[in-house]
């Protein structure tokens, strides 16, 4: 290990990575419960905060991991404090175990959800943001020490490089977006307009722009391409992503309430947001096509697989929704839940997960690794989960015909045409289930297994299929 | 353009844009009251309990949620207050085979969800969710398919094209009266309509079919 501040990067994945099986799953229980809603001991709800909440969790460990590795690698020397950072390591730990077992307690005993000091103890029912106040603040504790431990240490080093710049700039962003979720308003129309700041100025705006980043970071890291050129792509890029996306928040403000103009606000804006993510696609194939050095074959093309699915998820399967002519008729149907799952698997689960394969067998000291596992495990996830998306994209477009343009009964939709696709998905939730446990298994033993030939070999061939 | 342009052009570009979006959130507050009715003291107690059942892990309202059961925006203008407070206190006594499960709400509880739903209802959401265009069950449309207004007039791309489309019609013609004299005597309103006055529609025809007209916006 090149830093002893490493350790702390490594604890934030491995905790990332066990999350990440939690939160499969439960979704897979989740999807289980569309069909039998008495299946498990606690109801859709939730297994479906669980799922969801899992899901945040993971990516920001994963993205204070991806961080504890690149600034000392940026800043060339060990972090500011490293007893610091395991603290809040070991409180963010101990925060997230908390709530989930205030959620496991809430699904069992649904009165236990009291109000204590004028807040609910266990779980604030706010979709995304259900962790309750007194977590709030430990998580907003723990995100400020993060960014000064961070940004002291840039401070130490005097190394000012634009890719920790911005990835700091991202986590300063992020960090300062928790805090309108946080407070009570009488009105679930001012409720809902804040929540979004959170919900939608995260993966949205301060998210991709960590994206970006750490992209401009990993095609540094693995190909010979340079620092200058690459790092103006990423200001062009979170440029375009932060012009795009912050007013983009129209495109949730068109029926909640709210005047009438965002519908020209969020539909003018908000069909501009794939443009940058489709200049980070392009960036990362010229990059990888002119570029002959690197040993890290999985980890490239991991990061490339992160551009292009980015495109699909967040871009293409966004914007085919957002004018508010075509929204108006699939607002609150199963196209968003299809629009979902492909975004936060293209733009944050690759990119961690391609973060993982790029830094972890450095920080254990390894030049070359057994990548078969890995390409394995990126095809069971990424097939199960077009898969996936294909099928709730059905599902949705039948729901959007029979319930919003023939006025059939949303039950009657779910229980009588949907079936076959939420069967579909049950089984393809499986199968991204095997991918995922083959990830966990492989994180576990990266570097750590001999190097044969033939996984060698095999991995040449694959990365060349 | 050197990084350090590029990097400036991103930092103030992005301030810029969330000043516009900070200026654009007081303008919108400052609308917001005037957009649904009064918040009472009974309406923000029926919120709580929205919150405290995490009543948004199954259910939608504005469309947002999480997609497993109906969205409630405009429940309380489609189901009864007698239903859905006993619904609510025990889904399972109401429909045996219904997905919701017993929670716990009390019948005070019960009557604040009411409530606060009720206040939902009433916000204007511009126009969200829409009518159901292609709803054979509603009576005004039923007017419309009796007389076989369709194989003359496209709603859609649905119908015939002999007469003008009528998708949009009230965006035109607004006004029940004039569909009301349009519908007597068609020349009375377009010289030159080619279209047979419709005296055999009784008043309460007429009146449905006027009101299913106008809704075509």
């Amino acid at each position: 290990m090149k830093y002893k501040s490493h350790k702390i990067a490594l604890n934030f994945f491995t905790f990332a990575v066990l999350l990440f099986l939690v939160q499969v799953i439960v979704g897979v229980v989740a999807a289980i419960q569309f069909l039998k809603p008495d299946f498990f001991v606690f109801a859709f709800n939730i297994s479906r905060t669980l799922h969801i909440n899992a899901l945040v969790v993971w990516l920001l460990c994963g993205l204070m991991g991806a961080t504890y590795y690149v600034v000392p690698e940026e800043s060339e020397c060990e972090l500011w404090s490293i007893p610091l950072a395991q603290f809040q390591f070991w409180a963010t730990v101990v925060a997230v175990l908390g709530v989930v077992v205030g959620y496991i307690v809430m699904g069992l005993f649904p009165q236990s959800n009291i109000m204590i000091f004028g807040t609910l103890l266990l779980n604030e029912g706010r979709e995304y943001i259900e962790a309750p106040r007194w977590a709030d603040f430990l998580i907003a504790i723990s995100a400020v020490l993060f960014l000064i431990n961070n940004a002291m240490t840039m401070f130490k080093s005097k190394k000012w490089t634009g890719i920790q710049g911005t990835l700091l700039g991202g986590m300063l962003f992020l960090t300062l977006m928790y805090l309108p979720g946080m407070f009570y308003s009488s009105s679930m129309v001012k409720d809902q307009y804040w929540w979004w700041w959170v919900v939608h100025l995260w993966v949205e705006g301060a998210w991709e722009v960590i994206a970006g980043a750490l992209l401009a970071f990993m095609l540094m890291k693995l190909t010979n391409a340079p620092r200058q050129a690459l790092e103006k792509w990423m200001y062009i890029e979170v440029a375009l992503v932060l012009f795009t996306g912050i007013l983009g928040i129209g495109h949730h403000y068109y029926w909640i309430g709210t005047p009438s103009y965002w519908l020209w606000v969020g539909g003018i804006f908000s069909s501009l947001e794939p443009i940058p993510l489709l200049v980070m696609v392009w960036d990362a194939l010229r990059i990888t096509k002119d570029t002959r050095v690197n040993t890290n074959k999985l980890g490239l093309f991991l990061a490339t697989a992160h551009a292009i699915f980015n495109f699909l998820g967040a871009g293409l399967w966004g914007v085919i929704h957002t004018l508010p002519s075509v929204n108006k008729w699939t607002h609150g149907t199963q196209i968003t839940t299809a629009h979902g799952h492909l975004a936060f698997y293209g733009a944050y689960v690759l990119l961690i997960i391609a973060m993982v394969y790029i830094s972890v067998p450095s920080m254990r000291g390894v030049k070359d690794y057994n990548m078969s596992r890995g390409y394995r495990s990126f095809w069971w996830q990424t097939v199960s989960m077009v898969m996936i998306v294909f099928t709730i994209t059905g599902a949705g477009m039948v729901q959007t015909y029979m319930e919003r343009l023939l006025g059939i009964d949303y039950v009657a939709v779910k229980n009588d045409f949907n079936s076959w696709f939420w069967i579909w998905r049950i089984i393809f939730g499986v199968t991204y289930l095997i991918g995922v446990l083959m990830f966990v298994v492989d994180y576990f033993k990266i570097g750590k297994e001999p190097v044969t030939v033939n996984a060698a070999a095999a991995a040449i061939s694959e990365s060349k299929a | 353009m050197g990084n350090k342009g590029v990097r400036n052009m991103f930092v103030f570009g992005s301030l810029l844009c969330f000043v516009a979006l900070v200026v654009m959130t007081f303008d919108t507050f400052a609308q917001l009251d005037s957009r649904s009715t009064k918040i009472t003291a009974d309406v923000d107690k029926g919120k709580q309990v929205w919150h405290k059942y995490d009543c948004i892990g199954c259910h939608t309202i504005f469309g947002n949620g999480s997609y497993f059961a109906p969205d409630m925006t405009k429940i309380t203008d489609k189901l009864p207050k007698s239903y859905l407070k006993k619904y609510l206190v025990n889904p399972r006594k109401v429909n045996a085979s219904a997905a919701m499960p017993v929670l716990g709400i009390t019948d005070d509880e019960a009557e604040k969800l009411f409530v606060f739903l009720e206040w939902i209802s009433k916000v204007d959401t511009n126009g969200w969710p829409p009518k159901p265009i292609m709803s054979k069950g509603s009576s005004s449309a039923a007017v419309y398919e009796k007389y076989s207004c369709s194989s003359c007039h496209l709603i859609n791309g649905i119908g015939g094209t002999s007469g003008p489309d009528i998708t949009h019609v009230a965006s035109r013609h607004p006004e029940a009266e004039w569909h009301r004299k349009h519908l007597d005597n068609p020349s009375s309103v377009v010289p030159d309509s080619a279209m047979p006055p419709y005296a055999q529609l009784t008043e309460d025809e007429k009146k449905q079919l006027i009101e299913f007209l106008v809704s075509l916006k």
